[in-house]
């Protein structure tokens, strides 16, 4: 199930989208290897965000972990593991999501706010992760805590605007609402069903907490005049003031 | 060789008195704006130094150079020879050398049971001079008794180019009523007065509320209230939707009001199903 567009038109031109897919698309390339082994598994270790580095007081027997203590980016790794990904499923997915839903969002508030918005929807995400697992010595990368964060400020922005979702060869168009209520109810699922693993695989807490920051920041963010003409803005799609009253009902 | 010159306090017993024989709850409420208003854009017609007339104007604030037509009226006895028209037009002469955009005009339909349609002549006489009736509120001034508002465009008048109409953006201020009162020279017709608050995107004011429409209505009703009366910007979408559940009907709208581009919408609720 891959959304490949929506019925949201585009009103300015999404530079901090843009921006932001170039960023993960150049650290894919040059930090990354494009997900060449050696290079992908250094990388994710030396930028990924890993919450035992930075929370756990119990020595880390580095023979026994994927990455060697003290390897990592420390804090700064917050930031660093929103641009990292771990393999091309992962980045093309995030990419796409960003792609979708991050272009609207970012017309709800402007290219400034909006990169505010992004980085700290991560913080969020981390924040959420690091909680469900402060000892966890798995690194954590990836854009999809912060994108989570958009599609949580998608579904307040726009909850009845129609999706394209990609689902094997057919194309549907189902409400905003519908897709990403259903993608929060499977992360919050994963995560409690994750809760009892100790492997790697999806950080399940991290969407959510991307997903709530992202629904919660975005109604401090916004910007009200530039959403007052968008026609998908929230429940009400407002008619023509002139067109409301001339209903004859409506008349004196 | 009549002339329009500007009003003096030594005018204002002449003037009240012209405005009396017309209408003596004119002349009474004309005394109270004068007192409080002063004479300032405010203009005497005199001929042979004797004030047959008065007219003048009020800007509006807030808006690009609109004004409202004041007490205007021209003795009884010099009816019929054109000079109230004439008085007018001098004053519609004073107006463009103060780049006034439009003017308006309320005029009433009431009907005297000796003298009849006493407003009539006026009417014609405005609408002659090129003013547009825009705005007409049923029972605005009691029961049958209803208020045409005309619009005089400058630009139509002097025969020049209006500003070009520029992109008018929608606004969103957070709107709240602080009050009601009774409008001046009605029986019962009642308006709310609105402020704009500071918009707090968090926790923040929201807007009026049809539920905030419902207190001020059953306010009036109380009051023995028997129409309420709203005027807002045509720019704000926000009010629309409370004003639509609250049972108001759009009565019409004063084209340019505020500036080229926007009007003044008014609404109108009959007390009904409250």
């Amino acid at each position: 199930m891959l959304p490949i567009g929506d019925d949201n038109p585009q009103i300015n031109k999404p530079i901090t989208t843009y921006t932001i897919i170039g960023l993960n698309a150049l650290a894919w390339f040059f930090l990354q290897g494009m997900g060449s082994g050696e290079q992908l598994s250094a990388s994710v270790c030396q930028y990924g965000l890993i919450p035992a580095d930075l929370f756990s007081s119990s020595l880390w027997n580095s023979d026994s972990h994927v990455c060697r203590a003290g390897s990592g980016f420390g804090w700064a790794g917050v930031i660093s593991s929103m641009f990292m990904h771990g393999s091309w499923a992962h980045i093309l997915g995030n990419m796409l999501f960003l792609w979708v839903f991050g272009d609207n969002v970012e017309d709800s508030m402007g290219s400034m706010r909006f990169a505010i918005f992004y980085l700290l929807s991560g913080l969020c995400a981390s924040a959420a992760q690091i909680i469900s697992g402060p000892d966890s010595y798995l690194p954590m990368v990836g854009a999809s805590g912060a994108i989570g964060g958009v599609m949580g400020a998608y579904i307040v922005l726009y909850p009845r605007v129609k999706v394209h979702l990609l689902v094997f060869i057919m194309i549907f168009k189902v409400p905003a609402i519908a897709m990403l209520g259903y993608w929060i109810v499977l992360q919050v699922v994963g995560g409690i069903s994750s809760m009892s693993s100790t492997g790697g695989g999806v950080a399940f807490w991290a969407h959510v907490g991307g997903f709530v920051g992202g629904a919660i920041l975005v109604l401090i963010l916004k910007d009200d005049e530039l959403l007052v003409k968008h026609p998908h803005h929230g429940w009400h799609a407002y008619k023509d003031p002139a067109d409301i009253w001339n209903d004859p009902p409506n008349r004196q | 060789m009549p002339e329009l010159r500007a009003m003096c306090l030594g005018d204002l017993s002449k003037v009240l008195k012209i405005i009396h024989t017309h209408d003596e709850d004119d002349a009474e409420a004309a005394e109270s704006d004068y007192q409080e208003e002063g004479f300032e854009n405010q203009f005497v017609l005199e001929v042979d130094d004797k004030v047959i007339g008065v007219t003048g104007y009020t800007e509006v604030p807030a808006t690009d150079a609109t004004c409202w037509l004041s007490w205007t009226y021209l003795d009884k006895t010099f009816r019929g020879q054109g000079l109230g028209k004439g008085m007018v037009k001098d004053l519609l002469d004073k107006l463009h050398s103060r780049n006034c955009r439009k003017l308006f005009v309320k005029v009433s339909d009431y009907e005297d049971p000796e003298d009849g349609k006493i407003y009539q002549t006026a009417y014609k006489m405005y609408e002659s001079l090129g003013f547009k009736e825009e705005v007409v509120s049923l029972d605005f001034y009691d029961e049958g008794e209803n208020q045409h508002i005309l619009g005089l465009s400058l630009s139509d008048f002097f025969h020049y180019d209006a500003e070009e109409e520029i992109e008018i953006i929608d606004e969103k201020p957070v709107i709240r009523f602080d009050g009601l009162h009774e409008i001046a020279e009605t029986e019962g017709a009642y308006t709310f007065t609105w402020i704009v608050k500071d918009s707090k995107k968090l926790f923040g004011k929201r807007n009026f509320t049809v539920l905030d429409l419902k207190i001020g209505l059953e306010s009036v009703k109380n009051n023995g209230g028997r129409k309420i009366f709203l005027t807002f910007p045509s720019n704000l979408p926000l009010i629309h939707d409370p004003l639509q559940k609250a049972g108001f009907k759009y009565v019409g709208c004063l084209a340019d009001y505020y500036e080229q581009g926007v009007d003044e919408f008014h609404f109108t609720h009959d007390l009904t199903n409250i």
